[in-house]
């Protein structure tokens, strides 16, 4: 009796692994898209946990800069899925807030579902889309509909295809899932910016990646290789204390600058 | 021209089959002046000799087994005009005619539909016969001026009249027959002008004089010296095909096969004329008089088949209660409109794809599932307030042309909350951050904060009203006063690091009491 249960346990854990490795999965496109400490490959299903909707905010911000990551000139569409009851619970996108993100306000298209059926529906439905770059699920409750067979579907489906889904959610339990990363997300207390103590500085968010790795070598905890990030104008940067403290990618402003002696004799500008 | 005289009551009668059965005479009133007056009768009832605004206790005493219905005008306004849209089978332009009734008159619009038919006769004989068996009396008459049809139907049924013979046929025809209200009617008889013909010799003047223009409008329009136009039921499409069942269909599944058909045939028509279509209309056509439109719209103009029928099978998803065959469809019509030039464009092996048209395609697959209202993008308005600054419009609808919006320096929040909700504020000190906020009943207390951005209401849109969760201030209703809409938005992180957007409404000596509301939430 033992024997043949043990016999049945492996060979069902045989086929887990078969299906984990399927080719579907397997050719997933390996390349990063974007750069930036946190990369991830395209084609991935995300899942963003927030403790609660307080979080909201946090959450979120960290899936749109994950999601600007993701956005290319061939895959520019940014889809952002929302139910209509959820609204006043966690609160609309707001356009002119994107620009610190480095999006243009009128840069996503929003889609308000009735029922989580449809929101997965229009997800399945986007990921398809050879245009669409990141699709943001922004899901303020647990469903019974998204369960593992569907993150499951999204998650073949996103390989195949090649757009990144984030699926923002706010719960402490955790579910059975396909997803092939899951963040956990939390506010982190900001650094006052320079001129003013008292205010606010750029949003920081400890992280920590619960399933799925980065495999950039980090020493994972038990509950999942952590990172603490600070939003800045050159997108995420590590704000860890260690080897990995970034500070911010220099880029030039003009890929060509103007040589002094000439910049004098530009005309004035406006 | 197609009149029904009968029709309040057939349409009663068809409604309910025990009318229809029964002898006893069925007559409508209405409450006029606190009397009430027959306004409808059938066959029955006239043939007892009531007529039209006759009491309805006379009636009664008169004919002791009447029955006697109030009379339902919206209800029969509303039959009437899906009636008449089902009359677009027929011919593309059918319009109510409702100068003298809000029911019961119907043109058509035969140029060249009529050899279908096998010619005028057949079909006059054709339209009104099937509206016969249907249980409708009903009169019809065909003539090249809608004046001169509605005379004849009304008062010769049965003619057709060809172009240039409207004088003779008229000339006999009574007064009343040229859709005058019954006060002229009345006056043209007591100047002994019973007939349209003894109008003709008349001095034009002296009839505007006494009878005031319209006599000789509908005059000339009968006669064909001015011309009439007739405002279409259902706007008339360019390019359309449709498809006629032997048998009536009713499954959803069948149509949709249809549709998939029709769109083909359109779409060979359309790439023939070298233009495509941004709105589609499937108009089903029930066998019980009615049609059922399905529109779908695409966000760029389109003649691609494959698209345009998975835009009405996704539509159709969303039908779910509303689609209702009756008794079946016997006639399926796919019309395109707002149509514009497409340059037929050669797919290459080579060619640089930007994905903007798969993506418009997406947009529009989304909409016609989930409803337009449903997949929106962010338009930017010229305001200052933060909830007006940005609209929502329809991704599939095309660009407006775009207002400059004021530039934002301060920082906006990554959410917003649709409406403002109201929070308690401890420890406040005027003109400065609150320290602590009660929201939602959890208490958080603040570390930072920086602000204030002060945004004055704008006095331009003076009707706008604060709309917050739970309701809005009553001391707003009084209008536009300064100060006291101005708000101060502040930036404030709690503890753990959670960044809100919150303002205070109203200035400090201006408004009664600040109120305090949470608008949004940052990164």
């Amino acid at each position: 009796m033992g024997a043949s249960r043990q016999q049945k346990l492996d060979s069902l854990k045989e086929k887990i692994v078969a299906l984990e490795t399927q080719p579907v999965l397997a050719k997933a496109d390996e390349r990063p898209a974007g750069v930036g400490p946190l990369v991830t490959p395209r084609g991935c299903v995300h899942e963003i946990f927030a403790d609660s909707l307080v979080n909201a905010g946090a959450a979120f911000g960290f899936a749109l800069a994950q999601a600007k990551a993701s956005l290319s000139v061939e895959r520019p569409g940014l889809l952002i899925l929302q139910q209509k009851p959820d609204m006043q619970e966690v609160g609309l996108p707001y356009g002119l807030g994107f620009r610190a993100f480095g999006l243009e306000a009128a840069a996503f298209v929003l889609i308000r579902t009735d029922t989580i059926v449809e929101l997965l529906w229009a997800a399945e439905e986007a990921i398809a889309c050879r245009a669409v770059g990141a699709i943001i699920g922004d899901i303020a409750y647990p469903h019974k509909a998204l369960d593992f067979t569907a993150s499951r579907r999204l998650a073949l489906r996103s390989a195949a295809a090649g757009a990144s889904l984030f699926l923002v959610r706010y719960a402490r339990d955790r579910e059975a899932t396909a997803a092939r990363y899951r963040w956990r997300v939390e506010p982190q207390a900001s650094q006052p910016p320079p001129f003013d103590e008292r205010a606010p500085g750029a949003p920081r968010w400890r992280l920590t990646l619960e399933k799925g790795s980065l495999g950039a070598g980090r020493a994972a905890l038990p509950e999942g290789e952590q990172y603490l990030v600070e939003l800045t104008e050159n997108g995420l940067v590590l704000a860890d204390i260690g080897r990995d403290i970034a500070r911010p990618q220099i880029v030039p402003a003009l890929s060509h600058a103007a040589p002094a002696p000439l910049g004098n004799r530009l005309p004035k500008a406006g | 021209m197609l009149h029904l005289p009968r029709w309040a009551t057939d349409c009663l009668k068809r409604a309910e089959p025990a009318l229809a059965t029964s002898t006893r005479p069925l007559v409508l009133w209405e409450r006029q002046r606190g009397a009430m007056k027959i306004v409808a009768l059938d066959e029955a009832a006239s043939a007892t000799g009531l007529f039209a605004g006759q009491n309805l206790s006379d009636a009664r005493a008169m004919v002791p087994d009447l029955e006697p219905r109030e009379i339902n005008r919206e209800y029969l306004t509303r039959t009437f005009s899906d009636f008449a849209g089902w009359h677009s089978n027929a011919s593309p332009i059918v319009s109510i005619l409702t100068d003298h009734a809000a029911w019961g008159d119907l043109v058509l619009d035969i140029t060249g539909v009529s050899h279908l038919f096998g010619g005028e006769e057949t079909m006059l004989a054709t339209l009104a016969g099937r509206l016969e068996t249907a249980g409708f009396s009903v009169c019809g008459a065909i003539a090249s001026t809608v004046g001169a049809a509605w005379a004849l139907a009304h008062f010769d049924p049965g003619q057709i009249i060809a172009e240039g013979a409207e004088d003779d046929a008229l000339s006999r025809l009574p007064v009343a027959g040229l859709r005058l209200d019954a006060e002229r009617v009345e006056g043209l008889k007591q100047f002994g002008l019973h007939s349209i013909g003894q109008l003709y010799q008349r001095d034009r003047r002296a009839l505007q004089a006494r009878f005031g223009v319209s006599l000789l409008v509908r005059l000339d329009q009968a006669l064909g010296w001015i011309e009439e136009k007739i405002t279409p039921q259902i706007a008339p499409a360019d390019h359309l095909v449709e498809r006629r069942f032997p048998e009536p269909i009713g499954l959803i599944e069948d149509v949709l096969m249809t549709a998939h058909d029709l769109a083909i045939a359109l779409a060979l028509q359309l790439e023939r004329a070298g233009i495509g279509a941004q709105s589609f209309h499937l108009f089903l056509y029930r066998v019980d008089h009615k049609v059922m439109t399905l529109t779908v719209n695409a966000a760029r103009a389109t003649r691609d088949a494959a698209h345009i029928s998975r835009l009405f099978s996704y539509r159709a998803e969303r039908l779910e209660g509303e689609y209702d065959a009756g008794f079946g469809i016997d006639m399926i019509r796919l019309a395109a409109s707002e149509v514009s030039p497409i340059e037929p464009v050669q797919t290459g092996a080579f060619g640089h794809d930007d994905g903007a048209s798969n993506l418009l395609d997406l947009y529009d697959r989304m909409s016609s599932r989930l409803g337009a209202m449903s997949v929106v993008r962010v338009e930017l308005v010229n305001s200052y307030m933060p909830e007006q600054a940005v609209t929502l419009e329809p991704a599939i609808a095309a660009a407006s042309p775009t207002t400059q919006a004021p530039p934002v320096v301060r920082p906006r929040p990554v959410r917003l909350l649709p409406h403002p909700e109201p929070i308690t504020v401890i420890a406040e000190v005027p003109d400065a951050p609150p320290s602590r906020m009660i929201w939602r009943r959890v208490a958080y207390r603040f570390a930072k904060a920086s602000g204030p951005e002060r945004l004055g209401a704008e006095w331009q849109q003076g009707t706008h009203r604060l709309q917050f969760a739970g309701g809005s201030l009553p001391e707003m209703e009084r209008g536009y006063v300064e100060g006291q809409q101005t708000r101060d938005y502040y930036v404030a992180e709690d503890e753990s690091g959670r960044r809100f957007w919150l303002f205070r409404l109203g200035l400090l000596g201006i408004a009664a009491e600040p109120r305090w509301f949470l608008h949004g939430f940052f990164a």
